[in-house]
This record gives structure tokens, sequence and C-alpha cells, in this order.
């Protein structure tokens, strides 16, 4: 929605790359849209057209399990909103003559004859953002998906769990529409496959998440549901808050993980009840499990699409046929062509949260070849109209098409809209947000000389902004207009009673022209901003983002605590899954800052930070200076083993840092305390997923692992993995995974219940007592090397400092919070200040990177302006009433409102404006009634309830 | 998702309550929610008004006392569920001040169960119906509050 409204992008959907040609920076590009036979200008998006179709089909949406028209809207909230005719079964073709949604559309814009058009346009950079395509889990004939009728895929589940979906909500299993009381879920269907019928052979990475989330969504919705069971080889609970998440499902008494995965599915032809053949992965037993119904959890494939786009854009596909990294970046957005970036689902499948940092860095990464064509924005000059005098509110009647005069009696509304006092003027339109309509609210605001405008229409939420700008266009202060939601909340939800929603809308335009009679003008204020970044840190993330934003030309300074940059990379020897030299990358990293016009400042410390959105002021321990925006990258810790495993008492078990400096100096031979050692045995998860200690999981552990012990192996050590559960979600982590089995790395699995045993004498540890819990035998393994796999640990020290002076939120978990964990994962809930890399959670270095770029692309949107836009309705204060509590400071998490010095000399709350996001809490908290809530004022509110309640009183 | 309190006309002799309400949905869920509803074309009662704020935590004692003064049969408040707010927290804090309405209610002699505390996410349009609908009965069962005297009944 925002990037369909936004004023610098141009959409085009249904549409297709045809011709690619140029170099980075000077693209050429021909769009091919696809005729869509609906004029996107005309239509309004009122669906008059899709109730008239006679044709019915399977709506891909909803997996086929809902219905749709021919001429319809993809989905609910598709961008644009407009509608498209399916021709292939559209009965408007050369032997029928179906012309009913042209009759029907008032606004002509159905167009039988669009043949669509081709569009050269000149480009500087490439995202490629094509998704994924999910697994047909029909190729796998013994799960029965297609024949079964109570065989559904994760898909499936998700739009019969979705309140809107095709059940509304109402759990059933298919067959028989009853709600299941027995569900088993099937993991890794065409995932993480062995041999020909079982798709591909990496993980998906998002089905495990999933699987749990609908198991307690399943619960929610069904309390008294008897069994939900899991069938999974390995709980990818990586991510952040996923651990924690999964922990919170074990509370589930009726919810069973059980490892193991499913020989084949039969169904009861009876009951039509499904019976799972499954082999206990940790009992060895073979059991036969009956449920109402399963759920596949299919994995994720490359998408289609990939492969001729990739031919047009002259790059490559690896053998999955997702796009090829350069990996000598150590970025996972660029592909070997420079000025083409990917990221999301198009090079490796990603979840939510990776591909929005993704997408955000590699819109940093296109700047940098987009600089050049930047728009420079031209202020409108208008000249305001004079509001003075007597109130004069004109009140705007949209039909919205049938949509409400077809409930709503509207001449009855007129009628009644004209009486309220200080409405001069009621107008009726089709279409008030068509182009006709908006040319009419203009009009009759000169002709009346209105002073308040009360539209009533379809929701304030998608149309307040068009309507404002359209005064504001006329010059009537946008902040004049009221809109009264007759649709969505009033004529669509009680079509069935018309009188009542009738009145009802009767009652909601007096309310609207209550408020309207308290409507002030309110001017959006504007501050300068100070172009300029701070990174704090100079690790991996930070040195990304640094470069990332100078590439664009924007100042930066960088700033490191220890004496030289590179950060946790200065200890590694090799970075995964591209076997990267981590000094190379570090030093070709530093050697680019060096040679930019990044401001570098090693072993130097924050002191104090203070100031508002654009304008802080830095002290460090080497000068002051201001800066527009601050990037944090100080990362993490990692987690120091105390008495586990015998760390304290035997000098050979170390942690996975230890033996990668060991890996580091050896350069060939692999020398462990004077000799090659024979046996290597990692243990996973030390201080992770340990509730105790840190609850979540560090994510970097287990690739790491398999990337120690792939070059032990190659070097014929035998080695040992003790693991709870191998999580290797990375790009290419699975295949390395694999390739460590091939080459005979043994895992085994424990439970936190029976953790493995270290036993040794004096300082040496000589062997591993591990319980198998297939053999149900405990084994002993001769070992000459322990090492500890440890968890990343939030760096106290500084997220402290930081969170003390810019009060970022902390989170349970201790590291810093971003504003929306899924949508927003570099941004914070305090402007201008952003994360990246392990500053909010453990990550690798690859997303790392795609993090430090993700923040320079979300920074550089910030102070590519010289000034911010402030929104006017936020709350202020009547100085001369405020008694200082204090209430107002205490309760605002934006730290907007604080106590000043007056000019008269007394204590008084004053709202930074350029913090208040107006929430309004302030108001009702403020026990003098000193705080305003700007255009949502007590007096707007009160007035609403006076003439909705006169006469009860 | 239908509703039981509309869309009957049986004529009887027995005159029905028909409660007034007033709701104030936030911006960001509650409201969105609303419209969600509308978009999956949920019906449900009609027997309520809805106040827009930007957060349920904008919601004072004084809005729902001042409804309730003039004749309000019900008030509801509706924000976004723990963890969505907009604005952080704003949701808690309307559950302080709710916390404290209700004690005013008390005060006043009313039945506390005149006020209620939802939370309606911006997906849940189902959810929205249900909520209105089962306030829309339990005040209907309530029946009309002491401050409004000229409560609405139907046949």
């Amino acid at each position: 929605m925002d990037a369909g409204r936004h004023p610098n992008i141009e959409v085009f959907t249904n549409s297709e790359l045809v011709k690619f040609s140029g170099n980075a920076g000077n693209f050429r590009a021909v769009v091919k849209k696809h005729p869509r036979y609906i004029d996107e200008n005309l239509c309004t998006g009122c669906g008059v057209c899709t109730d008239s179709c006679p044709v019915a089909v399977p709506n891909e949406f909803e997996v086929g399990m809902g219905a749709r028209k021919a001429i319809y809207s993809p989905f609910p909230q598709a961008v644009p909103n407009t509608y498209i005719i399916d021709r292939q079964n559209c009965l408007n073709n050369d032997f029928l003559v179906c012309s009913n949604c042209q009759d029907v559309c008032d606004r002509n814009a159905v167009n039988y004859d669009d043949t669509g058009e081709e569009i050269e346009i000149e480009i500087g950079s490439v995202v490629v953002a094509t998704g994924f395509d999910v697994y047909d889990a029909s190729a796998i004939p013994s799960y029965g998906y297609g024949r079964y009728e109570n065989v559904m895929t994760n898909m499936e589940m998700e739009r019969v769990l979705n309140s809107s979906g095709p059940t509304q909500g109402h759990f059933v299993r298919p067959s028989d529409k009853k709600s299941p009381k027995k569900i088993a879920f099937i993991q890794c269907v065409g995932s993480r496959g062995e041999g020909k019928e079982a798709g591909c052979q990496y993980c998906s990475r998002f089905c495990c998440m999933n699987a749990i989330k609908d198991c307690m969504l399943v619960k929610q919705h069904e309390p008294d549901i008897e069994e939900l069971t899991v069938f999974f080889i390995d709980i990818r609970a990586a991510g952040k808050g996923f651990e924690e998440f999964y922990q919170r499902s074990l509370d589930i008494p009726e919810l069973n993980y059980v490892r193991g995965r499913p020989s084949k599915i039969v169904e009861d032809s009876e009951t039509k009840d499904i019976i799972v053949f499954v082999e206990n992965g940790e009992t060895g037993e073979i059991n036969h499990v009956r449920v109402d119904m399963a759920v596949l959890s299919t994995g994720a494939m490359a998408s289609e699409s990939n492969k001729g786009l990739a031919e047009i854009l002259g790059v490559e596909l690896d053998e999955n046929n997702f796009f090829n990294i350069d990996t000598k970046y150590g970025s996972p957005l660029h592909t070997v062509k420079e000025g083409i970036f990917v990221c999301g689902c198009a090079a490796g499948i990603n979840d939510i949260s990776d591909s929005v940092s993704q997408g955000s860095g590699a819109a940093a990464e296109a700047e940098r070849f987009a600089s050049k064509l930047r728009i420079e924005e031209k202020p409108r000059e208008i000249k305001e109209l004079d509001i003075s005098g007597p109130l004069r509110i004109g009140v705007f009647l949209c039909h919205c098409g049938i949509n409400i005069a077809g409930v709503i009696d509207i001449p009855s509304l007129q009628e009644e809209a004209e009486k309220i006092p200080d409405v001069v003027h009621v107008e009726k339109n089709v279409f008030m947000c068509s182009d006709e309509g908006q040319r009419l609210i203009q009009e009759k605001i000169v002709e009346y000389k209105l002073n308040r405008v009360v539209i009533a229409a379809c929701t304030p939420r998608t149309h307040e902004p068009i309507f404002r700008e359209n005064c504001e266009l006329i010059g009537l202060n946008p902040y004049l207009l009221e809109m009264v939601n007759i649709r969505d909340q009033c004529s669509w939800v009680h079509a069935s009673v018309p009188e009542m929603a009738t009145l009802k809308a009767k009652d909601l335009i007096k309310m609207g022209v209550a408020k309207a009679r308290y409507l002030q003008p309110l001017y959006k204020s504007s501050i300068p901003i100070n172009q300029s970044v701070l990174v704090i840190g100079g690790g991996v993330a930070g040195m990304r983002a640094a470069l990332d934003l100078d590439a664009q030309a924007f100042r930066v300074t960088l700033i490191e605590k220890e004496g030289r940059l590179g950060g946790r990379l200065n200890n590694l020897t090799k970075v995964y899954p591209a076997n990267l030299n981590a000094v190379e990358l570090a030093r070709t990293m530093v050697e680019r800052l060096q040679a930019s016009r990044v401001e570098v400042m090693v072993s130097t410390e924050i002191t104090s930070i203070t100031g508002y959105i654009g304008n802080f002021d830095v002290a460090t321990t080497n000068g002051n200076f201001k800066t527009g925006t601050i990037v944090m990258a100080t990362g993490s810790d990692v987690y120091k083993p105390e008495t586990e495993y015998g760390y304290d008492k035997y000098d050979n078990v170390i942690t996975n840092q230890e033996l990668e400096n060991i890996l580091n100096d050896s350069r060939g031979k692999i020398i462990i305390n004077g000799k090659t050692p024979e046996t290597v045995v990692f243990i996973q998860c030390i201080g992770s997923r340990d509730p105790e200690k840190n609850a979540y999981c560090s994510r970097y552990c287990c690739p790491t692992t398999i990337k120690q012990a792939i070059r032990l192996r190659e070097a014929s050590i035998n080695v040992v993995v003790l693991h709870r559960d191998m999580r290797t979600v990375g790009a290419k982590a699975e295949e390395q995974y694999r390739h460590a089995r091939s080459l005979g790395v043994k895992f085994i699995r424990y439970t936190p219940e029976r953790l493995p045993e270290v036993t040794g004498k004096d300082k040496n540890a000589d062997s591993v007592k591990i319980l198998e819990l297939a053999l149900n035998r405990i084994l002993e393994v001769p070992v000459d090397l322990v090492t500890l796999a440890c968890g990343m640990v939030p760096n106290k020290e500084s997220t402290g400092k930081l969170h003390d002076i810019l009060k970022v939120s902390i989170g349970a978990d201790g590291f810093f919070m971003e504003s929306n964990a899924k949508l927003g994962p570099v941004e914070t809930t305090s402007e201008g200040v952003f994360l990246a890399g392990c500053v909010s959670g453990p990550k690798d270095i690859s997303d790392s990177i795609a993090q430090g770029s993700a923040a320079a692309a979300k920074a550089a949107r910030f102070i590519a302006r010289d000034t911010v836009e402030l929104e006017p309705t936020t709350s202020t204060v009547n100085q001369a009433l405020c008694r200082a509590c204090g209430l107002c400071v205490d309760i605002c998490d934006y730290h907007a409102p604080a106590l000043v010095m007056t000019d008269s000399g007394y204590m008084a709350a004053e709202i930074n404006q350029a913090l208040c996001k107006g929430c309004g809490t302030c108001t009702s908290w403020c026990p003098t009634g000193a705080i305003t809530s700007l255009h949502f004022t007590d007096d707007q509110i009160n007035a609403m309830m006076d003439v909705l309640l006169a006469g009860k009183e | 998702m239908a509703t039981k309190a509309t869309g009957k006309k049986k004529k009887s002799n027995i005159k029905v309550f028909v409660p007034n309400l007033v709701v104030f949905a936030c911006n960001w869920c509650s409201y969105a929610g609303a419209d969600n509803a509308g978009v999956s074309r949920i019906q449900y009662s009609p027997n309520f008004r809805v106040i827009r704020t930007m957060c349920s935590g904008r919601v004072t004692s004084g809005f729902v006392l001042k409804a309730l003064k003039m004749g309000a049969d019900g008030v509801l408040v509706s924000g976004c569920h723990f963890g969505d707010c907009h604005y952080i927290f704003g949701n808690y804090k309307a559950v302080d001040q709710f916390e404290k309405t209700k004690a005013l209610v008390k005060t006043l002699g009313l039945e506390e169960e005149r006020i209620r505390l939802e939370w309606v996410s911006a997906a849940e349009g189902p959810r929205w119906g249900q909520v209105i609908d089962e306030f829309v009965e339990q005040i209907t069962k309530l029946g009309p509050s002491p401050f409004n005297y000229k409560p609405k009944y139907e046949n």
C-alpha cells in the first residue's frame, strides 16, 4: 500500500521484463504490461463488476479453496486497487457475448480489446525480488496429497486459519466440514530431500516456525483439540525470538513433537481419517498414527520466473534455479553483474525478517548506481483560503457506486444533513474519490466559501490522505477535513438492515459535523537536520553501513572502541558458506574505508549523545560533533563457558572460538597440544537454548561447527558432533551439513534432560559419554579434544550504555529491540536511530552485512532531505495549566515530554514535537487538562458524544 | 458470522430493548479491524457508534463517564493486542485507565458490565463483529442504563 501510494515509486503490476541492456548506472529496460482489460485510472475498485460476473473459478489466493469471478481483484489489499479480467475464463469471447461487467461499470473502465503495452525505461540498477514458488506436494505420491481429502498443505492451512479465508476462520477438515480433533503436521515435505521424489535438498527455513505457529493458532481456535503432532527431523527455530516461541509451544499439553520422517500416509476410506506411518527417530519404534487430518509443511522452490529473467538480465542461476551470489563481498545481495542485486527468496530461502533486511540492503546497494537520478522535490505554492468568519460546513456524500447507495438511503441522508446547523451545502456524487468527485469538492469549497469539509464515504485509513491532498490543492488546510465512514463500517456490514444502516449513517454524519466544528487548521512544521550519519561499531555490519552510505556521498563518521576495525571478523579463518577468507574480507573492507571519505575514529568511545531526530550532539573520548542519524552496530559478545563439560578443569576442552584461533594459526597441518588429534567432539548449544541462561538460539553455531568439522575431517581427524537439532538454516548451510555427513562426520543427538558427560584425568579430558537415543545405549567416545559451540550474548556494557543514552528499548533477551520484529528489523522506536548486525540478536557474517546495508538504506532515506517534516497531529501543553507533576514524562515511551523552566520562571511540561507520535496517552493522563491532542481534542470527542446522545439525558 | 440481534423482522407485541452503545476504537488495530469486517462483508449488529482515537491509551475515564452520564447504555474501548500497539505500550496504559474507570462506574452504582475493554487486531474483522454482537447482547440483557431517560424499544 505504501509503495503504491509513494509519489516516487511507479508500480507495474501484471507486467514482465522483456528486454534489458546497458551497464550499471545506465540500464535500459523494456517492460511489457500485460492487458488488464480495465483502465486503472478509471476503476475505483467498487466491486460492482465482480457481483455481475456469472463465471466462478477457483481462487488462487485461497489456494483453490474459495471461488473468484472472471473479473476480480486478486486479494483484498491488492495494489493497484483495481480489478482485472481473466480472459481465459471470461464469457466475452468469439463465441459468447456476455458484457455484464461493461454494462454495470458506471466509470466505463472495462475494455475487452485491451492489448497491453510495452514501456521502455531508463534505470540505474536492478533489484531482483522474485520470491518463491511452493513445492507441489502431489509430487510425493506416498503422502497422498491430492488423493486424500484430509491431507492439506501448510499454505492451505494458512488460509483456513485466516479469519478472512475461505471458511471465515472456522477450522474444519475438508471431507466433512467438522472441526478436527487430531492433527498431524509433517515437516520437510519437498525440503531436505534425499532421492528423486523428495524435492529439493536445501532447507526451506520457514516451515518449522510456520508449523509451530499453526499449532498455537489451532489451540487458540479450538481449545478442546485432542492431539497435535509435529513429525520433524530438526526443529529449526533459528531467528530472533523463534526459540522462545518454540519453548512456549511446549507448554501446550496436547502438542507433541515426534522426531521422524513419515514413510507414507494412507486414508481410512470409510471415515476419511488419515493414518501416518512413521519410525520414531528416538525410540526406533514403527508407529501408525491415526489423525483426523494431516498438514504437509511444503517447502519453497525457486520462482519459476527466475530462468527467463536471469537470461534477460544476463546473470546466472545456481543448480536450484536461485540467483547466483557473488560471494566476494561476503554479502548476500550482489549478483555477479554489477548493478543487479537480489533479496528475499530470489537467491535462497529466507524468512520475513531477513527478507525485509535484505530488501532494505538491496535498496542501499541499488542507490549507489541510481543516486545521480535523484529527484529534486519542488514545493508547491498554493495560496491559502480565508477561513475566518462563522462556520460554513460542506457535507459530501459518496454513493461509492452501489456500495453505499445500494444500502443507505442517500436522499434522506442529504435531507438530514441539510438540517444540521452550520451546514451550508450538501453534495452527492457516485464516486467522491474519482477525478470528477474531487473536482466537485474543490468547486464547492470555493463556491460556498466552505471552511470545514465533511466527507461521508469509505474509511479515513485509506482515503483521508487523498481527500486531504485535494483540499490542500485548493488552499484549504487539510486538517479542516473530517471523514465519516459510512461504507466499510456501515453499508457493508449492515446490508441486511438498510433502515438501521441509514439511521447509523445519519448519526455518524452528525458526529462528523460536530467534530468538524472544532477542527483547527494545523501546519506541518519542518526542522533542519544534520545530513550526516554516525556509525557506532567498526565490525562487519558497521563497516558495510559506512561504505554504503559513503557511496551515496553522505557524510559518515565510524567509531570503533577497539584499536582496529574488523570486529569479530579478525578472529575468524574462513567464512561459510563460500569459504571466503575472513582476514582477506576484513582487509578489503578496511582498505575501502581508508580510501573513502568516511571519517574513521578507532579507540574511541561515546560519552554522551543528546538531542533528537535529525539533530544529535555526540560527545566522544576523541572530540565532539553533530550528527543527523545513528546506526548502532556494536555487535555482541561470545558466551564464556564456566564449568560446563569440564571447561574449567580440562585443558583440552576449548570453545569454538579457541578452535578457530588454532585453525587460524596452523597453516596446513592441524596441531593441537603438540600433536594432531585423532578424535574431536563438538558439543552444541553451550549458553544457548537454555531458559536458565539464554533462552534464544544463537543461530551461527551450527553452521560454524559444520565448517570447522569439515576442515578437521579433511585433515583425516574423526569428528563427532553432539547436538540437539542441527540448525543449518543459512544459504547453502544444509548443503554443507550434507557434505559433512558424506565426509564421515558423525552426528549424535542429545536432549537437555540427558546431557553428554565429559570425563578425564588430571587436566586432560579423555572420553565423552552420550546416550544414543535410537540404540538406547550409552556410548563412550574417546577424545583428544572437546570443542564447545558457544552462543552469542549481548554486550551488556555497551548495550546498557547506549540504552541509557539513546533510550532504545532492550528486549527480554538483552539485545536491542527492533521497531517491528518482522517488518522493521533495523529500525528502532527512536526515529533516526537504526540497528545493524548482532546488536539486535545473534547473526552470522552474511546476515550482518545485509543488515549493515539495510541500516544504510534506512539512514539514507532519512538524511536525503535537509529537513524533516513533522506531522502536526501531536500533543501540546498549555503551560499555564501545568503543575509540573511529571506524569506525562513518566508514561511517554518516546520521551517527548520533559519538564522545563518556563520564561515566567516556573516548572512546566513541554512536548518535543519532533519526538511526539500523537498517540494522546499523555492527554488522558494529565490531571489538570493542560495537554491537548491536536486533531483528537477533548472538545472534538465530547462534541461527537453530545450530538450522538442528545435527548437521552 | 451471522448476527442474532439484527435481520429479524417478526411482528410481535413483545417490545425488545435496543441498546445504544458508544465504541472507542484505536486507529491502528481496532478501527482497521472494523474496516476489515467491512471488506469481508461480515454482518453484525448496528446498535453502536464508533469514535476513532489514535490509541486506546487516549480514552480517559472522562470520555467513558461522559458517555454513560449522557445515557449511553454501554461503552466499549477497543485497542491493539498486547505487543501489537502502534505506540509500543499505549494499550497497557489503556488497561490502567480502564481499571480506574471501572472503579468509578461501580461508585456511581452502575453495573460494571456496562463497560468493556477489548483487543481486536487489524486482521480480525470477524472478531470485531463477534465482539460487537456479544457486547450488544450483554447490554440488551442488562437493560437500559438508569441514565438513559429515553430508551428505545422495538417490536
